[in-house]
């Protein structure tokens, strides 16, 4: 069969979305952490972000010709600074109307859930109001030619710039949870939110940050998602829906749970759209979720914030 | 408490006196802009939001086109309006658009449904309250075959445009090795149940495979590359063929790539990249109306009423469409109904745009013709009709 001969570039594509799919499951993981509560109006914080990315992006490209060298690596730095913002901004707005009035009165959590499905509605549809509902291109940023082999596969610039972004945000935000303050305070309110109050952490602050940090992720993720598949109003729901998958595999609120989940499903995602066909891809994601929970009902690292970063 | 009962009546006069001023403005309208006469309403159902609506809002604006041509010469005995149902081009939510327009009573004729898909869901309902339907482009063979009443298509069916392209790219390309891959929709499978017969009878083999739309074909780009064929044939819409070329082009595919009609659309380009899309071919059993100089007229006056916007694929077919159904709304004047306009389209003979309108008892259109067009520099551009590309 093919598969063997296509065993390492299915891995590289594998990879490549797995790292995306990390990136957006640390919003719902963080959260989930600090509130534990399934903040499932992350995937338009993605989309917002992606959008962001895509207008910067746009505006900035030179008329003619896919550009190169410097003017590609400040494009897609360009990119990736306003969809991180504006994937922030998205979600301390989010955190600001969705969720702080419910918990100022000590709502059931039940009403969270509710609340975060209508401000996703609004923000699709909003989005597709503005931008249209189809799906808005990003042209090249740069060339995309084969950098170099791994075995018989090809790494592509695209796979490169993805992965490498990813993977350098990961490492950033590990760094950010296990070795600042701010990762102390947000480990703290994770463990036990009211003792941390005790000991003067500012709770409603942490939260709010919380908050940015994902949005700054799923933000940047968005634009790195719309480089290689175009943006669309409704881009968030599939991502958005594998990443929370990503997360729970990993263990929900579990920071490197999230990152396991995500590149784990990535390539099961891959291996199974190339053995069985690209129409069960998601079937075979969520299939995998339930054999592994059946299993290890906390996920593969298992959940807690406080301890796991 | 009786304040709140003031309020109340108050709410309920108000909304009484607004429905009232609706009515009212609304009726006035209509007598006042026909001068006396009665308005008959045109609808369109197709996709006017999705992903792939600009094949629907190039029919729409083709109908739009021949509506303000009819109304302006006045020879009707009544002024015509345009009446738009959006089924998203989803099989779904076809019946619903549908129902729309059948409850709607001013309603007399239908141009769509769009897509075959929702095409086969949407018929029935039609067939039922003897509304007619005169479909600019749903091209899935089986559809003429169902026993509906009142479909009809001004646009050849897919075996002809599968058969069609199965030639050029087997024959006059020269592929050998052909991937044809469909999107598992009804005009999809459609398209590719017709193009691969007929290219294994010109001698090429074929891998055949189905994928849902979606939105990464990273894998099924790893697959078609793995099975290294000389050309792909995409049997779906534009904005999956944008994203399927753009992941083979990334991944360092060579060969010929294909489509057909539903992703014969300026949107494939933008969607899915210039550098990207130059050098694709697409089938369409549909003239291109901007190059052509008979057409020259329908153009200008499509610009006119669509604010500038140029035709795009099926524009001029729902053009055709709508105005046969012009003529025959002339032919049975004034008191016409659904069943004696339905009636009256069965012998319908009227010389289109596109192609002479006078259909089979099954609803298919007499002769069409399948142009190959190919992307250059970012243009969509005509490379001629199969009759003429394809020898031997």
């Amino acid at each position: 069969m093919g598969f063997v001969h296509q065993f390492w570039q299915l891995t590289v594509d594998g990879l490549e979305i797995g790292a995306l799919y990390a990136v957006i499951a640390l919003g719902y993981t963080l959260v989930y952490g600090v509130l534990q509560l399934i903040n499932f109006a992350h995937s338009e914080v993605f989309m917002l972000g992606a959008f962001g990315g895509l207008f910067a992006a746009r505006g900035l490209l030179p008329a003619g010709d896919t550009p190169g060298g410097l003017a590609s690596v400040g494009l897609v730095l360009a990119g990736l600074g306003v969809g991180a913002l504006a994937g922030g901004a998205a979600a301390f707005a989010l955190e600001r109307t969705a969720y702080r009035p419910l918990r100022r009165r000590g709502a059931p959590r039940l009403a969270y859930l509710i609340s975060a499905i209508g401000a996703s509605y609004f923000a699709f549809n909003l989005a597709g109001k503005e931008f249209g509902r189809q799906n808005v291109p990003l042209p090249p940023l740069f060339h995309n030619g084969v950098v170099f082999h791994i075995f018989s596969a090809q790494v592509t610039t695209q796979n490169l710039v993805t992965v490498g972004v990813a993977v350098l945000m990961l490492i950033l935000l590990d760094r950010l949870v296990s070795a600042t303050r701010l990762g102390q305070g947000i480990r703290a309110v994770a463990q036990d939110a009211d003792t941390a109050s005790l000991m003067g952490v500012n709770v409603e602050r942490i939260i709010v940050l919380t908050f940015i940090i994902g949005g700054l992720l799923a933000g940047a993720g968005g634009f790195l998602y719309t480089i290689t598949f175009n943006a669309s109003y409704n881009m968030g729901f599939v991502p958005g829906l594998k990443a929370f998958t990503a997360a729970v595999l990993g263990g929900i609120g579990n920071v490197r749970g999230a990152v396991v989940g995500g590149l784990v499903l990535g390539l099961v995602e891959s291996y199974g759209g190339y053995v069985i066909s690209a129409s069960y891809k998601d079937v075979i994601a969520f299939l995998v979720l339930v054999v592994i929970l059946m299993f290890r009902p906390s996920g593969l690292l298992g959940e807690r914030l406080g301890r796991a970063a | 408490m009786a304040r709140r009962h003031v309020t109340g009546m108050a709410v309920a006069v108000l909304a009484v006196a607004v429905t009232a001023a609706a009515c009212g403005s609304s009726g006035g309208g209509s007598s006042s802009s026909s001068g006396g006469k009665k308005s008959v309403e045109i609808g369109f159902q197709g996709p006017l939001s999705g992903d792939n609506q600009q094949l629907g809002i190039n029919a729409v604006d083709g109908v739009k086109t021949a509506i303000a041509e009819a109304n302006k010469k006045g020879d009707l005995p009544f002024t015509l309006k345009l009446a738009q149902s959006d089924d998203q081009g989803d099989p779904n939510v076809g019946p619903t658009a549908a129902r729309q327009l059948i409850d709607n009573s001013a309603v007399l004729a239908v141009v769509g449904p769009v897509f075959s898909g929702a095409t086969k869901a949407s018929e029935p309902l039609f067939s039922k309250a003897n509304l007619l339907s005169v479909s600019p482009s749903a091209t899935n063979p089986a559809l003429t075959t169902l026993g509906f009443t009142t479909f009809f298509r001004d646009i050849a069916p897919d075996t002809v445009q599968g058969a069609a392209a199965a030639d050029y790219v087997v024959k006059t390309l020269k592929a050998k090795k052909v991937f044809s891959l469909d999107d598992a929709s009804e005009y999809g499978t459609g398209l590719s149940g017709a193009f691969e017969p007929e290219a294994k009878k010109d001698g090429a083999t074929i891998t055949h495979d189905s994928v849902n739309p979606t939105k990464d074909y990273t894998s099924e780009a790893t697959k078609i590359i793995a099975d290294k064929p000389d050309a792909v044939y995409y049997s779906g819409y534009y904005a999956e063929f944008a994203l399927l070329t753009k992941a083979l082009k990334t991944k360092g595919y060579k060969g010929i790539l294909a489509s057909g009609d539903g992703s014969n659309d300026d949107q494939f380009i933008k969607q899915a990249g210039v550098a990207n899309a130059n050098g694709v071919y697409l089938t369409c059993p549909c003239g291109d109306a901007n190059s052509d100089p008979k057409a020259a007229a329908f153009v200008k006056s499509f610009e006119a009423t669509n604010a500038g916007a140029k035709p795009g694929t099926y524009s001029g077919e729902a053009y055709d469409a709508t105005n046969a159904i012009v003529t025959v709304l002339k032919q049975v004047g004034a008191g016409a109904t659904r069943k004696s306009v339905a009636t009256a389209f069965k012998s319908v003979d009227y010389v289109g745009l596109t192609k002479t309108l006078k259909f089979s008892p099954t609803g298919e259109v007499a002769g069409s013709n399948v142009f190959i067009y190919q992307v250059k520099n970012g243009e969509r551009t005509v490379l001629g009709s199969t009759a003429v590309l394809v020898k031997g």
